[in-house]
This record gives C-alpha cells, structure tokens and sequence, in this order.
C-alpha cells in the first residue's frame, strides 16, 4: 500500500508569518528539526555570489547566548546529528535528536534566526574554509564540467551561479555583506518550520508559538529574478585538462517542478537515464542499468557510465545527463548515440507499461525513505520550498495521472536537438598511473 | 535504554550445517525489506600479479547468469523498484538488496542465482575490465584516493592490504575471463556466508525464505580462506607525496596502525578518537585546523575496524600552500593526545554522544542490518547493543591516554599526500 504523507500532519502558520509543519511518528524516540528560508543563490546579485552559503555557515559561529561551541555541543552532546543546505531555491538547517531534547533545538533555531553574531575574526577564517571547500570540488572534472554547462544554460537567470559563490566573489564579499543578507532573510515570514517525529502536536505548537512568536518579520527584500531566454541553439563548450577518462554532460531545459509538465518530466528522466530519489538521507535507491541511455551507451561501450539529474525548482531549470567516457572512447561518438535515443523519445509514445513501471519504482523509493524520521522531516519542508507539500505527498498520483501522449507532447517542448547545452571535458595528458 | 533494542531475545540468529548464518530481526510497520551480509572470497586471495582478480569476478556476478542475461536480470530487479549490489574488499565479497517486503523472495533468489550460476559471457567480460580500466584511470587523478592508496602501500608494506581491491591498471589488464571462472569456482561456496536481514517481515519467514536456497547450498569445491600474513608496522616515519597536475586542493593522509577491533584497546581508542577527529565539529584537530586556521574544509580522523591490521588515520583536503602547515598543527594535535590526558569535559560529551546516538543507530532497516553484521563479524554476541553503554561509561581518560601512547608517535607517523608537486 502507497504511504500516507498526510497521515498525522499538523500545519499552522504564527502571526509572524512562521509557516509550521509537524509530523507525528512515534516508531522511536527521535524528532527531526528542519527550518527552511527561502534564500538560495537564486536571490544573490553578480559580485555577490555565494553569500546565502557562506551565511549558512556562520549561522555556526555563535549568536550572544550560544557560542559556536555551544551550537556543536547542544546537538552532539545527546547523540544528534545536524547538518545545513544550501540550495539554488533554500537554505535549511536541522538536526536529529532524541525527542527529549526537542526544546533545546526549537530554542536555538530561534535564536539564531536574528541574533547571530557575524564575528569579524569568524567571517576572515570561514573565508578560506569555503575557498578550501570549493578548491575542494575544482580537483574534480566533473565539477568544472558541470559549472561550465550550468553558465552556458542560463544567460541571466542565477541559477547560472555555483551555490559555492565564484572565487573572486569570496575574495571580495565583506562582513557587512553576509550581515545584511542574513537580517534581510532571517526571518520568521521566509521560513517554514518542520518537525517530524515522537511529538504531541498541541504542546509543540505551544513552545513553537512561545520560541518564534515574538520574533518580528521586517518588509523582505528580495531580488526575484526574471524570466530565463531559451537555450541558445547548437550551444556547445569543450574544456580540457589532465587524466585520462572524458567526460560529457547535455542540458535541456526543463520547467518549474510546481508545473504540471514536471511529472511528466519525471517520467522521461526514469525512463531514459534511471529513477531519481526524494529521499536526503542513504535510503538506498535504484540502478539505472535498464535505462535507454544506460542500455544504448554502456551495455554498446560508448561510456562507462550515465546518469541524469532532474532538477526541482522554482523557476524552470535544466535536466542535465552525465556519461563518463573510457579513455579511448569518444565523446561525440556517445552524443549521437544519446541523440538518436531523444528521437526515439520525441516521436513516439511510450507504453503503458512504462509509466507503470516508472511509478513502481517512484513507489519503492518513497518506501524505503520512509523508514528515516530525518527524511520525513526533509520531505515537509523541501517540497514546500518550490510548491508545497502536496507536490511530494501527492507525488504517486500525480506520476500514475500521467498519460503516455502527455509525455511525448513534454518530451517534444523540451527535449529538442537545438535547445540544449553541450559541454565535453576532454582528458589530454595521459599521466602514468600508480 | 530504549526497551526496543535488539538483543538475543528478539533477534533470530539461525546457523546452518553448510556454514551459512541468518541473523534477522523485526521492524514490522516497514514496507520494505533491507538485507546484507558477507562470504568469502575477498580480495586477500589474489596473487601478486593478478591484483583486482576478486574483485573482477564479483563485478561480472552481477552481469548476468546462465539463465538470464543481462537485460532480463535487471529488468527484473529494477522493474520491482529493488535493488541489488555486491562488491568485494579485504577479506570479503559483501552484499546487500532492498525491495518492498513482497518482493523479498523474488529479490532474495535473484542473489542467489547471480552468486551461484553467473554467466561469465565474454561481452560483459570486456565491458566491465573497461570500466574497471576507467575506474583506476579516474581514482589516479583524484587526490584524496592516491594519497589514500599512497598510505597504504606506506603502511602496510608487503602486507597484502597494500594493494587497492580493484587491482591495478596493468594487473586488471592481463586478466582473461578463464581465470575469473576459476577463481569463481575455487573460492564461492556457503561456508562462511553471513547474512543480516530487517524490514516488515516476520524473521521466521525470512528463514523459510534463505534456508530454502543457501541454507541447502553445497559445494565441495570451496577453498579455504587464505590466512592473513603477519603485518609489521614501518619503524620509522614515511613522508611521501603525489603530484597530480592542475589540482587546487592537496589530499593528505597521517596515520599508524590502529588496534585490534575485538579488543579493549578499540573500545578505549574508538571513544578517545572522537574526542581527537570526530565529536561535533570533527573534534580537536577540526578546531584547530577548520575552525581556528581555517585551512580546510575536510579534516576528520577515522578508526579501522577490521579483522586483520587496520589504520587509525587522519584525512584532511587543504590549499598545497598550507600543506606544510597543515601538517605542523595536525602533529601538535597528536603529540598533545598521547602526552595530557583528555579533559573530563571531554570525555563526558563523547560518552553522551555515544550514548545517545544508539537509538539512532536503529532508526533504519539498513542501520539495523549492518550492525547485526558487525555483530556477526567480530563477535560481539547478541546482546552487543545493551552492553554497549557499560562499555562507553567503563572509559577512562587514563586508559585513553595509556592507549593513545601504544599507538601514536609522531616519530612514526605515515605521511602521505596527493596534490601539486612540492617545492
């Protein structure tokens, strides 16, 4: 039987403009805290980039009554684990606990919310730390490869930007840069509050109101950006570097996930390169090895590997598919290979079966994740951040409504040969190996 | 202590006449069904030349069998929403599976069928070395995995652990499909299969389910499992370094040979190594070197555990201009763990923290299995979860520091990073 996202939730909304979500499990004693503020890199200006990351980070350096110490003791201390995201969309933050300490967790969340304290001497060390964690990511091909597609598929939109910020940006970005965002966006009317787990739903709502109540919303000022221009057609990049294997990366355009064509969507991403996971937290998910692409590109040696990613966002995004290439192979040789599967998508329907296969797996998946409190808390908050909660707890139906002359029709809109970015990394240097 | 905690009265541990061992346990409002284990052979049995052969072989396990192939295997699998995968390490080819809880059976038997009757077809042999040949080609431009494999073959020496599970370029390349189905027919068999199952079914069932395929496994042509060589630790430090062109980010790896895991000393070592590399914010040396110097992003310490010898190691990914620096602060880290006893204070928030993440261990049908694994594995008997917290409390900062004191030297420190050439 499908799993009942609806069972035992409790949504209120403080006059503050705090949105509240609760979800009642009592299968162990653990709660899962999660508050979402609507602020990603998408809200971030040029020169600016990276600053809603570089906040979630100091949001763990202290506030007047907690030191950063005292944050990574309240929640380690018991057991918890705690963790923040920063997303084109959001920035979230939660932590896992045993449900006794819930309080202590409401407690500095709400704090935090407005009286972090931005230490000069805090802000000059998390600069280098954020460098080292995006020089971290430059090691990688597949990162320099996937910033340099992510660029070339939006024109102006932010979702152009690394959430990391660019180099020259957290060179730059001041002490009173990172303040003022974090005034701006901290605050209770752009942020949803979710709690799953063993919780008495009225009590909660009593020490949410109590914690989050009193904290004002000011006027939010916030740089919602503009509508993106279609792909530039036959838009292609090509980086080079050391190594031996290639890699190649397509991006087509693909809409807001609270669009009725994004489950659609969905179901061509299951079918041509494997079913994407809801679930935030190792629960496990599915092989993609009876894909098209895997079927057409690896089991014929044209990649090693292929793998899609179907962004859900605010604003239309990019669906983006990822082969990495033998050391002999040929980029453009697996290109044509993934073009000839797009016409094979875009000029006829798919059968029945395939849809139904696709929301099997959809089915699985949600089952799987949700055997873990921390998803469940995930769930609440990171489909209420682009659309609402419905979008997840209605996931199921709405994939099942999906008819196979809807997905043609979606896969014509998006998927054409003309709109989308090609990027290819080519490995140059043949180095000796170990 | 949560009354839920599985012990010997509520987990099933069956043993059966062909070596095979069940462990399963109860989490009934699941819809799903989590399953692992572990059996012989593991990459310990390759000969010097032939580095990767385990590996290889359990690779091609899972390409297709006499009765299916390849498609008709994963359409099976990925058609029901399960999953299914085998990999191989030191001393073990491990497995896992997950599927909705009706399904346990099909998904269960599919196991068996690619463990017992593969089809070794030469297509999927060149296919999958070319992707094993493309997965060392991109482990050897990654800097955290040569200073990791650079580690090894400082620590270990001669000793087999030396050598990385997926064989080597050159090794893999020389391997020829015979060889895969030979070392498949010496080394597969039941003796020594442990299995650890949880999910939304009754652990009987799950017995009736196993026992009705490994349980009446045999074969008469299983070697035993080779014996481990005795391992000498280097005398003296080792500092080497890779240089990889066009990286931003140098790996570093520091670390000795860590304790027996069936021993007080882990027991003792595991709560002083939170304390050193992973409490909060990755502890001592996360202070120091993330949240002081701000020199990384990644600085953690990290215990083996393991049967045979392991590492008790620290990683960290740092700017190559800071590499040195690094270094000097992570040596005074360690020199100050082994010559002052840990603070009360300290010792107290791992305690709790310990404590208080058992039942977060369990929140999971995949936690759950893999702790019965571990169980399993090291012999720490049923009712492992209940003594644990008498274990964790019984530390003391005296035994921390005396433990500390047989491990770590920084006169004997293997050194090891990955990144831009030194100056």
């Amino acid at each position: 039987m499908p799993i009942n996202l609806n069972q035992n939730l409790h949504q209120a909304q403080l006059k503050n403009g705090l949105r509240v979500m609760l979800k009642e499990i009592h299968t162990a004693p653990v709660t899962s805290t999660w508050i979402w503020y609507g602020i990603g890199s998408r809200n971030e200006l040029p020169g600016k980039t990276g600053l809603s990351h570089w906040v979630e980070h100091m949001q763990f350096k202290g506030t007047r009554k907690y030191t950063g110490d005292d944050i990574d003791n309240l929640v380690s201390r018991v057991g918890g684990y705690a963790n923040a995201f920063t997303s084109p969309d959001w920035t979230t933050y939660f932590e896992t606990m045993p449900s006794a300490h819930l309080h202590a967790t409401l407690e500095l969340e709400a704090d935090r919310m407005v009286n972090s304290l931005f230490d000069p001497l805090d802000v000059e060390t998390e600069r280098t730390v954020i460098i080292s964690e995006r020089e971290g990511s430059e090691n990688y091909p597949e990162f320099r490869l996937d910033e340099a597609v992510q660029r070339r598929s939006f024109q102006a939109h932010p979702y152009r930007n690394e959430v990391l910020g660019s180099k020259e940006d957290l060179i730059s970005i001041s002490r009173d840069d990172l303040f003022q965002h974090y005034r701006n966006y901290y605050q209770p009317a752009n942020a949803i509050l979710c709690v799953a787990g063993d919780i008495s739903p009225q009590a909660l709502l009593e020490d949410i109101e109590n914690l989050f109540g009193g904290i004002p919303s000011a006027p939010l000022i916030k740089n919602i950006p503009g509508s993106e221009k279609a792909l530039t057609p036959g838009d292609r990049l090509e980086l080079e570097g050391p190594g031996e294997a290639h890699y190649l990366e397509i991006a087509w355009r693909c809409p807001a996930a609270s669009d009725p064509n994004f489950f659609a969507y969905s179901i061509i991403e299951s079918l041509l390169s494997g079913p994407s996971s809801l679930n935030m937290f190792g629960s496990g998910g599915i092989s993609n090895r009876t894909s098209r692409l895997y079927q057409a590109l690896v089991e014929e040696d044209y990649a090693a590997s292929v793998f899609g990613d179907l962004s859900a966002n605010i604003d239309p995004g990019v669906y983006k598919v990822f082969a990495t290439i033998q050391p002999e192979g040929d980029p453009w040789a697996a290109l044509k290979i993934i073009d000839d599967q797009i016409r094979r998508i875009t000029s006829s329907e798919l059968s029945v079966g395939e849809i139904e296969r696709a929301i099997k797996q959809a089915s699985a998946l949600f089952a799987y994740g949700s055997d873990n409190i921390t998803n469940q808390g995930f769930w609440m908050g990171y489909a209420s951040s682009f659309a609402d909660y419905q979008w997840v707890a209605e996931y199921l139906t709405r994939l099942g409504s999906v008819t196979p002359s809807q997905v043609l029709k979606v896969a014509q809109k998006y998927l054409q040969a003309d709109q989308r970015v090609v990027g290819v990394y080519r490995a140059t240097k043949p180095q000796e190996g170990l | 202590m949560n009354s839920s905690m599985p012990d010997s009265s509520t987990i099933l541990r069956e043993t059966w006449s062909n070596g095979t061992t069940l462990l399963a346990y109860p989490n009934l409002t699941s819809p799903a069904v989590y399953f692992t284990g572990y059996m012989q052979p593991g990459a310990i049995e390759d000969a010097d030349e032939f580095h990767g052969l385990a590996s290889f072989t359990t690779d091609m396990l899972i390409t297709g069998t006499k009765r299916l192939n390849f498609q008709q295997l994963h359409d099976k699998i990925e058609s029901i929403g399960a999953s299914l995968s085998l990999g191989t390490g030191h001393l073990s080819t491990t497995f896992s599976g997950q599927c909705l809880r009706e399904d346990l059976e099909t998904v269960w038997n599919l196991l068996v069928e690619v463990i017992q009757q593969p089809a070794f077809a030469e297509k999927q042999f060149k296919r999958v070395r070319n992707q094993i040949l493309t997965g060392i080609a991109i482990q050897n431009q990654d800097t955290g995995a040569v200073a990791s494999q650079a580690f090894n073959r400082a620590l270990y020496g001669s000793h087999p652990h030396a050598h990385p599970d997926i064989g080597y370029a050159q090794s893999v390349a020389g391997l020829r499909l015979e060889q895969l189905e030979s070392f498949h027919a010496d080394h597969y068999g039941p003796n020594g299969l442990v299995l650890a199952v949880c999910g939304g079914i009754a652990p009987e069932v799950a017995s009736e389910i196993f026992s009705r395929t490994i349980g009446s496994w045999q074969t008469n042509t299983q070697a035993p499992p080779r014996t481990l060589p005795p391992f000498t630790p280097p005398e003296s430090s080792i500092r080497s370094h890779v240089a990889l062109q066009e990286k931003n980010q140098s790996d570093l790896v520091i670390g000795v040979p860590a304790p027996k895991t069936l021993s007080r000393d882990y027991e003792v070592c595991s709560i002083g190594n939170s304390i050193l590399g992973k409490y909060g914010m990755m502890g001592r040396i996360g202070k120091v070197v993330r949240e002081k110097a701000g020199l990384a992003y990644e600085v953690s310490s990290h215990l083996g555990a393991g049967i045979g010898p392991t590492a008790w190691k620290i990683v960290a990914g740092v700017n190559p201009d800071n590499l040195e620096k690094a270094i000097s602060l992570l040596k005074q880290e360690i020199l100050r763990f082994y010559t002052e006893p840990v603070t009360q204070q300290e010792l107290q928030d791992v305690k709790t923290q310990a404590l208080g993440r058992l039942p977060l261990s369990i929140e999971t049908n995949a936690g759950i299995a893999s702790i019965l694994v571990s169980i399993e594995r090291y012999g720490y008997g049923l009712d492992h979860l209940r003594q644990l917290p008498a274990i964790i409390e019984s530390v003391t900062a005296e035994e921390i520091l005396a433990a500390a004191q047989r491990y770590w030297n920084v006169d004997k420190l293997v050194i090891t990073s990955a990144g831009k050439a030194l100056e």
